[in-house]
């Protein structure tokens, strides 16, 4: 899989009129696991999806290769970028199968409706995420954790190097939440992937990230592994959390255990 | 194992490669079948029954009959045509407002027709050549006009379907105050116009059908691929590197313009684009609406809606949109209560 460079160039987003992220210089460190993080409306969302072209720059540019994405045509960006937004909706009544299939759609026309790749793509896609038990289920039947697998292996069939998942573990349990973030680790060991996430859970974000982007306010306060930048001072002056931070038992990772309780009463 | 999508023949060359739906298939072909004999039962009954094996020598040019040259195929043909032309509007304009109770009526393209014939027959212009293009501007400003006040950068389904219904209200309104304002015969023949009727429908409706459906085949094979992505929602579409807004638009433009020339050569017959796609849907089984199949149905429904008319009733013609609906409504329902997926949107 070919490394594709992802940046950003004094990014000001926003909606209507609302500015939400301004001035924003970013580089998404290749072939790494780059996790977001960053209080509620601090604009981590909408970098993600101007990164992934969901969203148009107000002003500066997203380059992939160098190239500003807005002089690339959508199709050529989708063979190079997967994006998997925030609460995808499927076709109705689509099954499992089809679903991770239209993963291919970038790579076909109207007289190319299926090759040889396409089957091999897709196969491996269903295996990797383990959803090929559930091919000929409807996908409005699944669990949510069953289904964000089948996203993910959508996002995969579209065999981009690089994958950006806006909070894929929200509606999940624990079990499931490790689970989809176990897999997005093995897709990235293996594979060379470049994936850049954006998380709620400060925790999971520091055992899975390679690189941490901690933003407040529409701009980056800190990046860099998490080990070397999460410290109380950063929780408390991007979320105003009073917190302790203690190796990880089990990863020796940063983890955040926030101060004491308010006394019942 | 194949990883092809479910239930698909995959039919390929060096140059290309086609992945057909069996069922879709099979779906379409038994209507195929249906629908020509149907088509030959319609040249068949009226006033006076000619056997089936008179009639095809009829078709062959063996033998000669007025009865059927002149008046019963052309009118069986704008009713095979007109079906065609709502199946397939029906279908796209339900992918659009992703609502199975959409259809040509639900965004104004019938309203706006209606209002625009009543218009001109009470001002004068009403006419065998002039109704249908009169029918064919107003569909068109209407569904324009739905489509313009939904678009919120983007278009919003929802918006779609309820604007256009408010749309349709307003034009109702108008129609009516013009045929309360209007002299009674013409009060009389707007009124059978706005029931939908293949009454009197020859050459002159079927020529400009047949030109417009023939123009618009290849917006309709691209349609019948680019629907499938029209079930996903924006970010996922263009995630997969998917224009969903043209195609939204593309979509929207040849469903108006085959509901609008179809609702100016028989009126709006009702029912037809809402319930064939739906019923389409089901016997194929699949998650979007069946092209194809829709059209097929389409057709059938209005084909064998109009040999009831013309047989109902002795020495009387009901308008066979009179009929479609009399037997559309309640499948629909029985459809819509009956069915999980059906109100889903």
């Amino acid at each position: 899989m070919t490394t594709h460079r992802l940046a950003a160039r004094d990014l000001t987003l926003g909606y209507e009129d609302r500015i939400v992220v301004r001035d924003l210089d970013l580089e998404v460190p290749a072939g790494r696991v780059t996790v977001v993080v960053g209080p509620n409306a601090c604009g981590k969302s909408t970098l993600l999806r101007s990164l992934g072209r969901l969203l148009k720059p107000v002003s500066g540019s997203v380059l992939l290769d160098g190239a500003a994405l807005r002089d690339l045509p959508t199709r050529e960006i989708a063979r190079r970028i997967g994006v998997l937004p925030q609460s995808p909706v499927p076709p109705e009544g689509i099954t499992v199968a089809d679903l991770v299939a239209r993963g291919r759609q970038p790579y076909q026309r109207w007289w190319q409706q299926w090759s040889d790749e396409d089957e091999d793509v897709v196969a491996d896609a269903m295996r990797r995420t383990d959803v090929v038990e559930l091919a000929d289920r409807y996908v409005d039947e699944l669990s949510g954790g069953q289904r964000q697998r089948v996203w993910i292996a959508m996002a995969l069939a579209q065999g981009t190097g690089i994958l950006l998942l806006d909070e894929p573990t929200t509606f999940l349990d624990i079990a499931h939440q490790v689970e989809v973030l176990d897999l997005v680790r093995e897709l990235n060991v293996t594979r060379e992937r470049t994936v850049v996430a954006v998380l709620h859970d400060l925790n999971q974000a520091c055992r899975y990230a390679d690189h941490l982007i901690a933003m407040r306010d529409g701009s980056i306060v800190a990046q860099g592994a998490p080990a070397e930048i999460v410290t109380a001072d950063l929780v408390r002056d991007v979320f105003g959390l009073a917190c302790v931070v203690i190796p990880c038992p089990v990863t020796g990772a940063p983890m955040v255990v926030p101060g004491q309780p308010r006394e019942a009463g | 194992m194949s990883h092809r999508p479910y239930g698909h023949v995959l039919i390929r060359r060096p140059r290309f490669s086609f992945l057909v739906h069996r069922r879709s298939a099979v779906v379409a072909s038994v209507l195929a079948v249906l629908l020509a004999a149907v088509f030959l039962l319609g040249l068949c009954v009226g006033v006076r029954f000619i056997p089936p094996g008179d009639v095809l020598r009829v078709l062959f040019g063996a033998d000669e009959s007025i009865v059927v040259e002149t008046l019963r195929l052309p009118r069986t043909t704008v009713g095979l045509l007109v079906g065609l032309a709502f199946g397939i509007a029906g279908a796209l304009i339900q992918t659009v407002a992703r609502n199975p109770l959409a259809s040509p009526d639900v965004i104004g393209v019938s309203h706006g027709a209606a209002a625009a014939v009543v218009f001109g027959l009470v001002f004068g212009f009403g006419g065998p050549t002039a109704t249908p293009l009169t029918a064919i501007a107003g569909g068109s400003v209407a569904a324009f006009l739905v489509y313009v006040l939904a678009w919120r950068r983007g278009l919003n389904a929802q918006r779609f379907v309820l604007i256009g219904v408010g749309i349709s209200v307003a034009l109702a309104a108008v129609t009516n105050l013009l045929l309360t304002k209007a002299d009674i015969t013409l009060a009389q023949q707007a009124k059978v116009w706005m029931s939908g009727s293949l009454n009197g429908r020859g050459w002159s409706q079927g020529e400009p059908l047949t030109w417009v459906l023939l123009a618009l085949v290849p917006a309709i094979v691209w349609a019948a691929r680019a629907a499938r992505s029209a079930g996903f929602d924006d970010d996922t579409a263009i995630a997969l590197g998917v224009r969903l807004g043209r195609i939204r638009l593309g979509l929207v433009v040849v469903g108006v313009l085959l509901a609008s020339v179809a609702t100016g050569a028989a009126g709006p017959v009702d029912f037809v684009a809402l319930v064939a796609p739906q019923v389409a849907r089901r016997l194929a089984r699949t998650p979007q609406v069946p092209l194809v199949c829709s059209a097929l149905l389409g057709a059938l429904i209005v084909v064998s809606a109009d040999i009831g008319a013309r047989m109902l009733i002795s020495n009387a013609e009901l308008p066979v949109g009179v009929l479609t609906a009399a037997v559309g409504g309640p499948y629909l329902l029985w459809m819509l209560t009956r069915s999980r997926a059906g109100g889903a949107s």
